[in-house]
């Protein structure tokens, strides 16, 4: 099953400050929610074990992530790959940022997903996700607003 | 929009015509049906009622669609009632539980049968959603035959207390404001609606019915009065007339759950053709075998047919209301809401046990999206009329009053 989202925030920092951040793999694991063990595999890599609850059922995901294509400072890709419990997520994002404090961020993320959680069906997983993903951006903005304070 | 609901609102559009303000509606109604679908799917997986319906639903200006606009309401006639209730529908029965009540069987109740003062003091709140509403009719030992209810009411200073009990109450303990039948407890008159204040003294939740087999996200509820007081001011309809007042209640809810199983249909085809279509076994996508195609033309068979039949009858009872002293419209809006609810929840009901099937072993588990539908529909074929006193007033309809088998 295939999922798109897209969106954009904005974000009251630098341009540069911001596309530093979201390249940093420290920074990105900071604002992962329900990640556990994660480690720093390089500078572009991480692994972690990701904790995703669905109403009452809770999986346990081992997911690799990886920043790609960087241009500096304007756009990137994020790539992830999760697996456990019976499904697999493959998921392909980009972002790319316009402005400068306030920094405008445009995000697209196309998802593949197989498995149990596939059988959510999309509308549910696209509701699902759009919850976290917002929950992940404001986590970002606070994190990056705060830092450019 | 979602892709079948927009399908209707277009075909509606074009066949019939709707206003720039019922298309406004429309609109809403989806948008609060998307905004639902997280809360729904959470709530039902942990079987609890869902406090976001009536959220959802006052956030986007629903709460009181058929209300008259000089009530506060966005004054539907009944076929924008149904396509809102369609759209809401595919959330699941839960949501129109709650919807159908509250609007069809409680403030419309009052709109068709309220006195001025009584309309001024209720539905504005019904329509902002200061007030939510349930409807007393169903008792223990009273369900298909309210003849036989057996709460009663007495004169008491300037008003009447209420004594009884009653079961399976949809939205009965969030209720703010109840449509309450009884008979007199002495004299022998007929039955009488009342508008029951449930903070009253008198007035208990006595349980919230949970062992269900499905509708989890509604609340039903088994509740208990006790010398509950009514003002004189709280008759809705005339004294002895309560009947009248049940019965038209009940016309406009089937529609209401006909309009709701539609939409169960249009969720059961789109969650089939997603799975049936990305699920591969034994080398290709299921939906190639063609015994999977043969519940896929089932559910889009059952949804185009039950579809028009629900318009119809919502058509029919906006004739009836154009013209309330006619009786045959009455009588044909009566019918056409009797064959929409009885067509419309048994195919919802068979294409959400396919859409189970199409999705094999995850379709027994409710976290899937079908098999809500599968526990819900169920009920749609018993309350606000059973499958059998449906096809009794149908049959009757056809064959003439002295054939009225259920009186």
């Amino acid at each position: 099953m295939r999922l798109h989202l897209d969106g954009s925030t904005s974000i009251d920092a630098e341009k540069e400050t911001v596309f530093n951040k979201l390249t940093d793999v420290k920074f990105i694991a900071g604002t992962l929610p329900d990640a556990e063990d994660v480690n720093i595999v390089d500078p572009t890599t991480l692994e972690a074990k990701l904790k995703v609850r669905v109403a009452v059922v809770t999986s346990t995901l081992k997911l690799r992530m990886s920043i790609a294509d960087t241009e500096p400072t304007s756009r990137a890709k994020l790539l992830a790959e999760a697996s456990g419990s019976g499904s697999h997520l493959t998921i392909s994002s980009t972002f790319e940022l316009t402005g400068s404090r306030p920094t405008t961020l445009n995000w697209s993320a196309d998802a593949e997903i197989t498995g149990v959680m596939a059988g959510l069906g999309s509308s549910i997983l696209k509701g699902f996700a759009t919850k976290k993903v917002g929950e992940i951006f404001a986590g970002i903005t606070k994190a990056l607003e705060a830092e450019a304070a | 929009m979602e892709v079948l609901f927009q399908a209707s609102v277009d075909e509606v559009t074009k066949l019939i015509g709707l206003e720039k303000r019922e298309l406004d509606i429309l609109e809403d109604a989806d948008a609060a049906a998307n905004e639902l679908l997280v809360s729904e799917f959470e709530k039902y997986v942990e079987r609890k009622y869902n406090p976001e319906i009536p959220e959802v639903l006052k956030r986007h200006n629903l709460m009181g669609v058929p209300i008259e606009e000089k009530y506060g309401g966005r004054g539907a006639r009944q076929l924008v009632q149904a396509l809102f209730l369609e759209r809401m529908g595919q959330s699941g029965m839960g949501v129109i539980t709650f919807a159908d009540v509250h609007q069809c069987l409680g403030s419309m109740s009052i709109q068709d049968w309220g006195t001025e003062e009584q309309k001024q003091r209720y539905l504005p709140r019904a329509a902002k959603g200061e007030a939510v509403l349930a409807y007393g009719l169903t008792e223990p030992e009273a369900g298909s035959d309210p003849a036989s209810l057996k709460t009663t009411y007495r004169r008491e200073g300037d008003g009447f207390s209420l004594s009884g009990s009653k079961y399976l109450i949809s939205n009965g303990s969030v209720a703010s404001n109840m449509i309450v039948f009884a008979y007199p407890e002495v004299g022998g008159g007929g039955l009488t609606a009342f508008l029951l204040d449930t903070k009253q003294k008198g007035f208990k939740v006595d349980m919230r019915l949970e062992e269900k087999i499905g509708l989890f996200t509604s609340d039903t509820s088994m509740l208990t009065l006790e010398g509950a007081f009514v003002s004189k001011e709280d008759i809705l309809g005339q004294e002895g007339k309560g009947f009248s007042v049940a019965y038209s209640a009940l016309l406009n809810g089937r529609i209401g759950i006909g309009s709701g199983c539609v939409g169960v249909m249009e969720d059961c085809l789109n969650q089939v053709k997603e799975r049936v279509t990305s699920r591969v076994q034994h080398g290709k996508e299921i939906g190639k075998h063609q015994l999977i195609q043969k519940h896929v033309a089932f559910i889009e068979s059952s949804l185009e047919a039950c579809r028009w039949l629900v318009y119809r009858a919502a058509i029919k009872k906006d004739d009836s209301e154009k013209d309330p002293k006619s009786l045959p419209l009455r009588a044909e809006a009566d019918r056409l809401s009797a064959v929409a609810k009885y067509m419309a929840s048994r195919c919802a009901f068979e294409s959400a046990d396919r859409a189970v099937q199409c999705f094999g072993g995850f379709g027994y588990s409710i976290m899937s999206p079908v098999a809500k539908h599968f526990l819900d529909t169920r009920v749609a074929r018993i309350y606000e009329g059973t499958d059998e006193i449906m096809e009794l007033k149908i049959a009757s309809s056809v064959l003439g009053k002295g054939y009225e088998a259920y009186k």
